[in-house]
Parts: structure tokens; sequence; C-alpha cells
């Protein structure tokens, strides 16, 4: 429909222009920090040694700067008392990068920036120097054996460190382009398959993205029969009336129903409800420390599944909706029941409408938070729930959630702001994991809707 | 496809008809299952917080006497009834006498004060006894102590309270004189009180209550010895017959000869009583004669005169009464740690057992939603803090949870409602379908991104962010709406100077690297506006001027955070709304000659506005019940300020703050509960009537011919 244009229209036009334009740009910004700075932590950037004007040497990342003063990351937590510093621009004399300053992961006190002095072999020699240095790198490829690292800052305070407690070690200001991009691709593969550590501010986020994906499987399980069997009562079954159509303003309620609410169902009913009866009934001996009675995966699961509910009964009800009726009619009038016309007819043709409701409550589920506070996640369960002990699947055990470790990194954490790389690297994959799935859902819709317009036209 | 000529073979007529049968009963079971799930959450909820508003209920029952002749007379008991201690000072239990505390005297009144206290025994000749209890809170008669309170006469009353590193003990003479003892850890001191009184209680830190007819004294007393100072006198309307300070020693009640029955609080500044007191409702008309103050919740029981008695709490005022179980004053009372049951013995020697169950007594409409004066306030106000240790009052009052949900809510709508409305108004009036149809994956998108993600954003990015850029933050606001004006007049102005068709560009689209450009520059350009107009400083300048106090977490970054996440659901409602109005509505104004902006005001907006109001009301249920933001978002303090620049606390924050700690059954948990079902009833109520809404404006559409 095109109109034509006249005067005194164009502030209206381009004033509702700028709400799309600040929407999209709102998110565009929001997606493009969360992801560059995610992306970006695993970066070894290069390391400067800075000489200021009263004779102080340091040695750190730069990252932000602000009004004529630059923040450093200078790590070292154990020799300075903090990892930060802010530095003004004007007091710096020198800034070089000296190539070998070295950067060290740390399971205890976070990352070490300074020089290697010496190391002991397990063999009791202590080697110096370049020999020393050789010896490390043989050691980090797996070919030589050290017991401890001796390193100082740059200030050539002495730090030692056993060489199990390094988690990785790199000459940042050595590497090429290509080296630089094997480190990075190296990094994000130890943050997608370790276990946090130091208190959740290093290390990588497995047991979170495994109970994430595990809670999120048991839930479909649940959710994905129930949802499907009430849309199909819903839209096949029950008789079309005033009644049906109170149950429909429901169903599509509770999905505005906050999440909280459902936290707070869970944490009565399943936990404290089942949980408290489950644990007096066969778990007595291990009373008063609860089995079921605290939160655990398969509270989670099922609350999440409660919560989830309503999205798969409209997207599957919105796909019945669409198989034509001459279809259905067409099947029972050459003699099937109606379970066969179900199950051979309108099931078959509605199927990807379902399994666009089940993604679309994969997505919700995965970035849900706020009921597992409530039934059943955990800051820190590094044991992944599934084991080689009967019965192999832990349903009563807490776990780790992406979306929950954000929350505790970012906001409870000892040091939010030295964890603040590692909060934007989980969030963009947390941002990944629900726009693929969602945008999934999406082309899924649009395939499907293509498909139905064909149908409905020939 | 099967060859007709072959018959397949035919599956039994009566195991498919069963095999339907079977199956539509399991659907049609799932399905009224899935539905009853969805009412159990309304119905649990409910359930769960009914108990709240259960009536108080104290019953008295005659317990079994442990003495041989079943009758007692005893000046104390202990709370279980097994063991009592008689007028002559003989500590009996049920084989006999176990001690004598009272050598050559008697014993004349007798003060308690919980667990860990001693208990303290006036005797005739003016000393006073102490027993001692061990870690466990058990009595420890062989070590009973004994100082002199007074030279010759008689203690005729004592009261008790524990005070920094031990205890303060004050008591009265036969003639009125007051003294006390205050122990410290080192030493004990006599301290003789310059007033004589007719009643004497203890509150918090040596402050001593005394009651000469109708005049009532507060009296400071000092742990160095001295006589201590004077802090209040006040005239009361009727004299004083019984006085107690509630747990935590803060709150006094008072009792007079009329049956009037009053509180006085401890003013915040130590300096005196509140303001005012305040009244309870009366028992009758004759004159208290006994109040007692129950361990637990701040609640206390009244006795009159002629025998009623009455159970109250603090703030929320009387919760039964009924009849004591014997009119005369009980010689010896005690209560449990709990506070739920009190041993009565009377005159007739029979003991009585109250059981007092008044669980969630703290609790009533009026300590919820009217503003109460707290303990250590001056004034009434609303405040909500649950969770507290000790002998703190609790202060229940679901108001500034309301109040922050209702303030976050309301400025993620002023941030959303625009932007939405206007996007909507965009892709529905000005975009083509198959812009439309890209734009619509994008907010999809928008829609799916976690809370938890915002929040985080929001929260430790934005806020430090705009706490240092507040004045360019605050121009962008101006900036925005007159830079996509200009640009358009712009692109005009470009298109007819050059003589150029330039493509029918969607100004959506066109807007957003201008308008980057645009929010870029104005904060850079802040730091010299704030130096030029605000003196270097915006923040300071507002609190000189307003005294606008400025939180880095406040109701600004969660406006725009939350707003963020409810301008998808605004949007598509409100696009849907507004492209289902039919189209020969619109067309017919254009040709009528009505321009583009006539006909959008005029026939388009009009039409669509239940529509649109239905997206408005689903958006703000959606705001309301958002928890993930506004934890992280807001500092989660429970204030009732109305600044943009303070933080708050919401209800649905608050539950998930406080939830995971609080203890099950108890009050704090039902009111937790209870703020659950007001954010499950509000978006059910919302979400229904926008429902309706929305059916019913469906129904118009297509009687116009739409296409919606």
């Amino acid at each position: 429909m095109r109109m034509p244009r006249l005067a005194g229209d164009g502030v209206w036009r381009w004033l509702s222009g700028a709400c799309v334009a600040l929407s999209l740009l709102a998110v565009v910004a929001l997606l493009a920090l969360v992801v560059t700075r995610g992306l970006a932590h695993f970066w070894p950037d290069d390391i400067e040694q800075l000489t200021l004007d009263n004779g102080e040497r340091i040695a750190g990342i730069a990252r932000d700067s602000e009004a004529g003063e630059r923040r450093y990351f200078t790590a070292n937590r154990d020799l300075d008392g903090q990892v930060w510093q802010w530095i003004e621009t004007q007091a710096i004399e020198t800034r070089e990068t000296p190539p070998d300053l070295l950067y060290a992961e740390r399971r205890d006190w976070g990352p070490f920036i300074g020089r290697l002095t010496a190391v002991d072999t397990s063999a009791g020699e202590r080697l110096q120097g370049d020999e020393a240095e050789r010896h490390l790198r043989q050691a980090l490829a797996g070919n030589a054996e050290i017991t401890t690292l001796h390193l100082r800052n740059v200030e050539g305070r002495a730090a030692e460190v056993a060489f199990a407690q390094v988690a990785s070690l790199s000459w940042p200001n050595r590497m090429d382009v290509g080296d630089k991009l094997a480190a990075w691709g190296h990094g994000v593969w130890r943050f997608l398959s370790e276990a946090p550590s130091d208190g959740n501010t290093a290390g990588g986020v497995w047991p979170a993205i495994f109970g994430t994906l595990l809670m999120v499987m048991l839930m479909s399980l649940v959710v994905t029969p129930f949802g499907v069997l009430a849309a199909l009562y819903l839209n096949e079954v029950a008789r079309q009336g005033p009644l049906t159509r109170l149950v429909r303003i429901a169903v599509r309620n509770l999905a505005g129903v906050p999440s909280i609410v459902y936290g707070v169902f869970g944490l009565g009913v399943f936990v404290y409800g089942l949980g408290g009866r489950l644990d007096s009934w066969f778990f007595a001996e291990r009373l008063p420390s609860p089995t079921f009675g605290t939160g655990g995966l398969l509270w989670a699961s099922l609350t999440l599944a409660l919560l989830t509910l309503p999205v798969v009964i409209v997207a599957t009800e919105e796909g019945l909706a669409r198989v034509p009726v001459a279809l259905r009619e067409g099947s029972l009038a050459l003699g099937a029941t109606r379970f066969e016309t179900l199950r051979r007819v309108v099931v078959p043709m509605a199927l990807p409408s379902m399994l666009t409701g089940v993604i679309l409550a994969v997505a919700r589920a995965a970035g849900e938070v706020v009921p597992l506070m409530l039934v059943g996640v955990a800051k820190l369960a590094p044991e992944i729930p599934v084991d080689g002990e009967f019965p192999y699947l832990h349903l009563d055990s807490k776990f780790m959630h992406l979306g929950y470790h954000l929350f505790d990194l970012g906001f409870a954490s000892r040091d939010a702001e030295a964890a603040m790389p590692l909060v934007f690297a989980t969030a963009t994959l947390l941002v990944v994991v629900i726009v693929v799935l969602n945008l999934t859902a999406i082309i899924l819709r649009h395939h499907l809707r293509a498909r139905h317009r064909a149908l409905e036209h020939s | 496809m099967t060859d007709p000529s072959t018959d397949p073979p035919r599956p039994n007529r009566r195991l498919r008809q069963r095999l339907d049968r079977l199956a539509t009963g399991v659907i049609a079971a799932s399905g009224i299952g899935v539905v009853v799930a969805v009412l159990a959450i309304g119905v649990y909820l409910t359930l769960a917080v009914l108990p709240l508003f259960d009536g108080a209920e104290v019953e008295v029952d005659t317990a079994p006497s442990a003495a041989d002749d079943g009758t007692m007379h005893a000046v104390w008991l202990a709370d279980d009834g097994t063991r009592w201690l008689t007028r002559e000072g003989q500590l009996r239990d049920a084989e006999g006498e176990i001690a004598t505390l009272a050598a050559g005297a008697t014993i004349t009144t007798v003060a308690e004060a919980g667990q860990a206290q001693p208990l303290a025994l006036g005797l005739s000749n003016g000393e006073v006894r102490l027993v001692p209890r061990d870690d466990q809170g058990r009595l420890r008669w062989t070590q009973a102590a004994t100082l002199r309170l007074f030279e010759a006469r008689s203690v005729a009353a004592l009261t008790l309270r524990h005070a920094a590193q031990g205890w303060v003990l004050a008591g009265r003479d036969t003639q009125g004189e007051v003294a006390a003892l205050w122990h410290t850890a080192e030493t004990t001191r006599r301290i003789a009180v310059p007033e004589t009184a007719e009643h004497i209680a203890l509150g918090y830190a040596g402050r001593l209550a005394m009651t000469q007819g109708t005049q009532l004294t507060l009296w400071q007393l000092s742990p160095d010895g001295g006589g201590g100072t004077s802090l209040a006198r006040t005239e009361t309307r009727a004299p004083i017959t019984a006085l107690s300070f509630l747990q935590g020693g803060r709150t006094l009640i008072v009792g007079d000869a009329n049956g009037g029955l009053h509180r006085w609080r401890l003013s915040p500044d130590d300096t005196g009583w509140q303001a005012a007191e305040t009244s309870y409702t009366a028992l009758g008309d004759a004159a208290i004669r006994r109040l007692i103050a129950l361990p637990r919740q701040r609640l206390w029981l009244a006795l009159d005169d002629s025998g009623r008695l009455g159970l109250y709490q603090s703030l929320s005022g009387q919760r039964w009464h009924g009849q004591a179980p014997e009119a005369t004053p009980p010689t010896a009372v005690s209560v449990n740690a709990q506070g739920t049951q009190v041993m009565w013995l009377g005159a007739t020697g029979t003991p009585q057992r109250l059981a007092i169950e008044a669980a969630h007594a703290a609790v009533s409409p009026a300590t919820l939603w009217m503003p109460q004066t707290y303990e250590g306030h001056s004034d009434a106000e609303w405040r909500w803090a649950a969770a507290v240790t000790g002998d703190e009052e609790p202060q229940y009052s679901l108001v500034p949870l309301a109040w922050g949900t209702l303030k976050a809510a309301a400025w993620a709508m002023v941030f959303a409602v625009p932007l939405a409305l206007g996007a909507a108004v965009h892709s529905a009036c000005y975009m083509s379908r198959r812009q439309r149809a890209r734009l619509k994956p994008a907010i999809e998108l928008m829609e799916a991104l976690p809370g938890v993600v915002i929040g985080f954003v929001a929260g430790l990015f934005v806020a430090p962010f705009v706490e240092r850029h507040l004045a360019g933050t605050l121009a962008l606001f101006v900036c925005v709406p007159l830079g996509s004006v200009a640009c358009g007049w712009l692109w005009r102005m470009f298109s007819r100077r050059m003589e150029l068709r330039l493509p029918p560009i969607s100004a959506g689209v066109g807007l957003i690297v201008p308008l980057a450009l645009l929010c870029w520059a104005a904060l850079s350009l802040s730091p010299w506006l704030e130096a030029w107009w605000f003196g270097g400083d915006l923040r300071a300048w507002m609190h000189q001027q307003w005294g606008w106090d400025y939180a880095q977490r406040n109701a600004l970054i969660v406006g725009m955070a939350m707003g963020l996440a409810i301008i998808p659901t605004l949007y598509s409602l409100a696009e849907e709304a507004l492209s289902g109005v039919p189209r020969p509505l619109a067309e017919g104004s254009l040709a009528l000659g009505a321009t583009r902006a006539q006909t959008l005001w005029r026939v388009q907006l009009p039409a669509a506005a239940p529509g649109i109001l239905s997206a408005v009301m689903i958006g703000a249920g959606r705001a309301v019940g958002e928890t993930m933001i506004v934890l992280m978002v807001t500092g989660n303090t429970p204030l009732m300020s109305p600044s943009l620049f303070e933080g708050l606390r919401s209800l649905a924050a608050n539950l998930a703050i406080e939830l995971p700690e609080a203890a099950v059954g108890g009050t704090q948990y039902r009111l937790l509960l209870l703020g659950a079902l007001l954010l499950f009833v509000f978006t059910f109520v919302v979400n229904t009537l926008a429902e309706m809404v929305r059916w019913r404006l469906k129904r118009r559409y297509r009687r116009y011919g739409g296409d919606a």
C-alpha cells in the first residue's frame, strides 16, 4: 500500500522512525558490547612495561582510559593486593613491550605478570636464564617435568609458583598474530571445557554448560508430552465453547505470570512439599539433612517445565489450527477413527510447529534464572550430576547454570571487577546459545508458514 | 501409495475403537491435568498465605499439679511446672524439698529476664538472691549469690534486664525507695535512685521507667554508680497501675486505673519518649493489674481487676481477649522460651496452662499497609525489614515493596511505551511489507534476550557509565528526538536540492547510523556541557540545588534496562493492533483529503486504541513481575523515595533475595508468599483484561472487514 507523500507528515514519520532505530540500536549495541568484550577476553594482549616519572615500574595490560588516566590490569594479587591500577598518562615516561614478560594464569591468586628467573626440575636441579625458559617450554608441551617456577615482577619482587598451579603460561609480547589466534582458540576451548577455579573468578564454565543442558533436556522431556497433549485437548478433543476460551485465556495468561512466582510454587510444592514427603518415606535415615527436600535438578526441571508449558501449548495450538479442516474431514470420511486421524494426519502436519514450541521453550528455560535461585541452582558444583555411580543420573543434586553463574560472577563474587571479562565471556556464550535457538525457531516457523500457505492455495 | 487391490491386513475394529477411546481419554486427562496444575499455583499461594490472617488464641487448661496434695503455693514455678519455690524459700518438686534459698527471710518478689539471665529473688530482709544459669539456660540453684539492695526494708518489686556485658536489676522497697544493681564482667555496683515509685520497669541499657500516681518518669541509670539522670517526666490521664517493657526494652506498656492500655516508645535520639503515646483497645474499665511481656514477637498479656485477660501485640494491637483462669492476680507466672506457653499459678494453688497460638500476631492489615512508628524511628513510616536478628523489631510493611515495584514498572513504561508505540506506528504505517517482515525477527530476538544479560550489562556497565556521564545521558533524551526530525528535514532538503530521487529508504533503518553518531557526540560533548552549566559535576549540583542524592543503581537505569526488555512485547502487540485496522478506513480517510499524519492520529490510532491499551497493560504486567533486571540494577534498598536517582526494591526482587533464607512457615516466609500472590493476582487480572480487550477488538475489526 503506497500512499502519496504529503506535507506535514515528516515529523511523525521521522520521530517514529527514530523509535525503530533507537530500539534496534540499543539491541545491536548491547549484543556488540557483550560479544566483543566476551571474545576479547581470550585474546592475549601485549603486556606493557611502564616507567613512571617517580621511578616506579609497572607492568600490565592497558584496558580503558578516561580523562587523562588509563587503567591497567596489573595482575599479581598476591604481591600487590590489587589487580587494577589507574595511571595518569602524563606520569608515564616510557612505554615498552619487552619480549620476556610472561603472563601466567594460576589456579589460586589469579594471573601473574612478570619474568621468569629460574625453574626447579623434578630431578631437584635449579635451572636459570635461557635454559630455564627452554625447559619450561618443554614442560608446557608435556616433554619435561618441573616442580616449581621462580618468578619476579617488574619491580624485582619474587614469587614462587608450583608448576601444578599454573593453568596456562605465555609470553604475549613475542607472539605474532597466528600464535595469538591459536592462543585465543585454546583459551576459548579451556573456557568451554574446564571447571571454574579461584572462587569462580577464573577457569571455565563446563559444569554450568552441562548443568544448563541437562536441566533443559529433563525439562523438555516433561514439557513436550504435556504441552502437546494439552494443546491437542484444547484444539481437537474439547468442545469449543466459552469454557475452552476461558482455559485458553488462562494458558496465555500463564505466560505473563512472573517467573519468580513459578519459583515460589516450585519451592513450596516441589521442594518442601513433594521433596519433604519423599525424604520422610524413602530417605528417612539421612534426615535431617535433606535429599529431595532441598533444591535440585529434578525440581528445577519440573518448575521450568511448568513455566514453559504455555509456550509449547500456544505454539502447538497455532500449528494445529493451521491444519486445514478438509484434511481432517477427509481422513474421518475414509473411516479412520479420531485417534488415527490425529496420529496419521494432524500431528505429522503440526509436528514442525510443536518443534518450534519446544525450541522456544528451551530457549526460554536456558535464559531463565530467577526460579532456579529458589529451586536448586548452586554457586559452585564442580561435579556434574552424571557419574558412574548408581543411579548414574543424580536428580537430587544441585547443579550450575550459565545464567546464574553470570549473576553470581557479576554480583556476588569477591572481585567483580576482576571477574568482569569472564562475566562478558559467559554472557556471550549464553546469548549465542539463545540466539541460535531462537533463530532456529524463527526459521522453522517461517518455512512452516510458507508450506501451509502453499497447502492452502493448492 | 498402497495398491487398493491387495487388501492390507484389517485391524480389529473393536481394538481400533478402544484405542481411540483410550487416546481421547489420555489426551483429555492430560489437558485437564495441565489446566489443574495451572490453577494449583493460585490455590497453593492462597493456602500458604491464609494462616497469616488467622486470629490469635489463648487456650487455658489445668496443668497436672506436681505437688502431692494437688495444691501449690509458690512465688515462682518452672515453665514446665515441675519445680516451684515457696514463699519460705523452699525449692520443691514432686519428690519433696530440694534446697532452701532464703534462710531467715521470706521471698517477697521474683524477677526473670529470659533464658540467659539469672533469676532474681527479692527477700523480706532487703537482700536479693541471684540464681545463675548455665549455658543451656538451666538454673544453678546451689550457686545462688546474695546481694544487698536495701538496708532493712523488704524488697517489694524487682525488675531485671540484660545490659552490656551483664545485667541491671532495679528494686523498690515497701516505702517506695528505688535502688538498682548494675552488674558488669568486673563489678556489681549499687545505685541509689533519688526517687520514689509505685511501679518500676527496666528497659534496654539502664533505662528505668518509674511511676508515682499519674506521673511517669524515665530515668537513666549509669553503670559507674552515680544516681543517674532523669530523661523525661510526663503526666498521664489516670493513675498508673501496671508497667512492663516489651522484648528488646524499647517499648513500654502502661496500664492505668481506668483500664486504659498505652504504648510509650523510647525516642531514637535517647532523650525521652517518642512524641505521642498510643492507646490500645481496652479490656474493660477495671484497673489493669498485671502486664506480662512474652519473649517473642513483642506480644504481651494484660490482666485487669475483673479477671479479663487480653493478648496484645505491640503494633497490631489486641489479638485476643477472654477470661483469665482466675480472677485474682497470679502469685507466680512463668513463660517458656518460645513464648507459646504460660504457666499460671493463682491463689487456689492449681497451676493453669495458657497455650498461646499467635504465630503471625505481628501481621494485620494495618501493619502491612499503614505507616507505623517503629522502634528507633521518630515518625510513622512504611518500612520493610523482615529478616532481623536478636531483639530487633521486624518491620512488615509491604508498601515500600509495592512502591518499588510500581516505581520501577512506571519508569520502564515511560521509556518503553513511546519507543515501542513509535516503532509499531512506523512499521505498521510507514514500512513496506518486506521491511516489516525483516524487522519482526529482529524484535523477536530482542524479546528472547534473557533478563540476566540485560541486567548485568545495565548494572555493571551502563550504571557506572551513566554515573560518570549523567549530563550526557539526560541530554540524549532531548537530542535524539530533535536530531531525528532534523535528519528527516535534511534528507528531504538534500534529495530536493540535488534533484535526486533517492531510494525510498525507511526512516527506521536510515536513522540508525546518524543516531549512533548523535549519541556519541552528545556523550562526548557532555563534559563540556556539565562544566559550563553545572559547575563540572551535575550530581553535586543537583544535591546542592534540590537535595537530590544519586545512587549508582537507580530508577533511571532500571527504567532504561527494563524498558528495553518490555519493548518487544509492547511492539508486537501494538503492531498487531495497528496493522489489523481495516484498510478501507485509512484509505477512505486519505481519499477524503486527510494527510497521512491526520489519518494516523484521527483514524488509525483511535481504531487501534483498545489493542494498544491491551499492549500497554500486558507490558505493565511484564514490568511488574520482571525480577532479574530489578535485582541486578536497583541496589535493592526498600526506600519510599520518588526520586529517579535513588534505588528501590521490588516485590519480585525481594522474593529472590529473602525467600531462600526465610524459615519455612514463619511470618517472613508467609509474607513473602503473600508478595508472590499479589504478583500472581495482579498479572493474572491485568492479562485477562487485556486478553478480553484484544478479543473484542478482533471481533470488531472482522465486522469492518479487516483481515486480522
